[in-house]
């Protein structure tokens, strides 16, 4: 009988051997996941469940499902090495599974400054559920928190805990939030948007050393602040968690795969935030997103059951941060214009970032409708008339492709 | 027990338009596909937004908040990352009013 392994059970991995069963595959799948729990969503943990609102893990599929659907789910269990010349996913403790194809989705890990004192009581990254729990366990005991980095995790973090009534002083690196992937002016009205509710954000700037007796008493600023707190939390990023492609399959910045998703190995796939896919509108990209998870997952499953397709997603995601509903869809890393739509100043707008007059990317603040209907046009590689943009009545769905 | 509730009249949703609706303990969301009314339940089954304020595109309405996709003529899930159904109700217009059947949850 053929033998599928995902190696990884995020949310792509999990979604990947979840639509296998959905579409009818009747062979063997394998889903082999380092954390102790089912698949569960990830962008809760920096939300609604850090400030507990919800109790539970959202689970991308019901915890029995996998049971239920003869899913070999080994949870809990680590991979070591993707053998391809043997064909076998070596775990942690020896055992060897062998498959016809393998899916590596072993997603990304939290960057690990060198920093003094990272490994004291109380100072905190977010990537797991754990770390959540914990988080929202030392809100509850304490009164002010610190914080270094205002990407979109510290962002969202700085938001539920003033939310939960905590004092947060930030430390990021830029000249504002978010500046290094939206640029000076998104990246202000998302300052705005934090200062207005209560951070104390210090820019160009970073994090010396934690100090404290065994547990973290006050951060030390590469400029010589001394900020106290009751704990810290630390988001500076992640990176590609490449250490099971030991042997033939290359590594840079994640693992290539091409516009099916395929690696360089035959029957081997890679899928979510580990895989740098030759995306055929942005080029060679790694998307660190849940949705692009998700779409990768079920895309990748449809592809083992010989779809042969090419993944063209214009990916998206949101960020909720207080009352403020942000959301993006495509990419850009340069962009020669932005046309905004609506106004920033009342945290109601659009940003279109376009390059020779190409739409590459949409960011809105409480206009979430212009982001998904933005997609289509980025995927097809659109150059819409900057007077339309600019329209806040003018429905970007006017300028959809027809369908097939 | 199911019972007949009247949300409005009949040409209260547009063609191509999705509108929420109470309708006893539910709230209902109603889209006009071509002509034709189909009543869901307007709560989507992932994280609790309100469907009716998504976009519908033919017969698949949008969660505006997660982008999950559902067929308002059967309520099934057809994209994620919502997995369970959102219910569907009967659904008819009776002397010029727009009714729907509904049972409380």
């Amino acid at each position: 009988m053929t033998t599928f392994v995902v190696v990884g059970a995020g949310v792509a991995g999990g979604t990947a051997a979840a639509k296998l069963r959905e579409e009818g595959f009747d062979g063997n799948v394998v889903l082999i996941g380092a954390e102790d729990v089912a698949p569960y969503e990830r962008p809760p943990l920096s939300k609604e469940y850090l400030r507990g609102e919800t109790s539970e893990p959202l689970y991308i599929r019901d915890p029995g499902f996998y049971e239920e659907n003869g899913i070999d789910a080994r949870f809990g269990v680590r991979a070591e090495h993707v053998n391809i010349t043997d064909r076998v996913i070596e775990l942690e403790g020896g055992e060897r599974v062998a498959f016809d194809q393998a899916v590596v989705a072993t997603g990304a890990r939290n960057r690990r400054p060198p920093i003094e004192g990272l490994d004291l009581e109380n100072v905190f990254d977010l990537r797991y559920l754990p770390d959540s729990d914990a988080i929202r366990e030392a809100a509850k005991n304490g009164s002010k928190a610190v914080m270094v980095g205002m990407g979109f995790i510290g962002a969202e973090v700085a938001a539920s805990l003033r939310q939960l009534g905590l004092d947060v002083t930030v430390v990021e690196f830029f000249g504002t939030p978010l500046e290094r992937v939206l640029g000076p002016t998104i990246g202000g009205a998302i300052e705005s948007l934090h200062r207005d509710h209560g951070v104390e954000m210090i820019f160009r700037d970073g994090a010396e050393r934690f100090e404290g007796n065994g547990r973290f008493e006050a951060m030390v600023t590469k400029e010589g602040r001394r900020i106290e707190g009751d704990f810290a939390v630390v988001g500076v990023g992640v990176e590609p968690v490449t250490d099971v492609a030991t042997d033939g399959l290359t590594v840079d910045n994640g693992i290539p795969v091409d516009a099916t998703l395929k690696t360089e190995a035959e029957g081997v796939w890679a899928i979510g935030d580990v895989a740098r896919h030759d995306h055929p509108v942005f080029g060679p990209i790694r998307v660190e997103h849940f949705d692009n998870g998700m779409k990768m997952g079920e895309h990748v499953a449809k592809n083992l059951l010989s779809a042969n397709a090419v993944f063209d997603d214009a990916h998206w995601f949101w960020s909720d941060q207080y009352d403020a509903e942000i959301q993006m869809s495509g990419f850009a890393t340069e962009w020669d214009d932005m046309v905004v739509r609506g106004s920033i100043e009342d945290r109601s707008f659009s940003a279109f970032l376009l390059k020779d007059g190409q739409l590459l990317s949409t960011f809105s603040m409480n206009r979430k409708f212009d982001v998904r209907r933005s997609m289509p046009l980025i995927a097809t590689k659109a150059h819409p008339e900057r007077a339309k943009l600019e329209d806040p009545e003018f429905d970007l769905r006017e300028l959809h492709p027809p369908k097939e | 027990m199911a019972e007949w509730v009247t949300i409005g009249s009949a040409s209260t949703v547009p063609e191509g338009e999705v509108m929420s609706f109470g309708a006893g303990s539910r709230q209902v969301a109603i889209a006009n596909v071509e002509g034709d009314l189909h009543a869901f339940d307007d709560v989507c089954t992932h994280q609790q937004c309100s469907l009716a304020e998504g976009d519908l595109d033919g017969t698949t309405i949008e969660c505006p908040c997660h982008g999950s996709q559902f067929d308002v003529t059967t309520g099934e899930a057809v994209h994620g990352p919502a997995v369970d159904p959102v219910d569907v109700f009967q659904s008819k217009v009776e002397d010029d009013g727009l009714k729907v059947l509904v049972n409380d949850e």
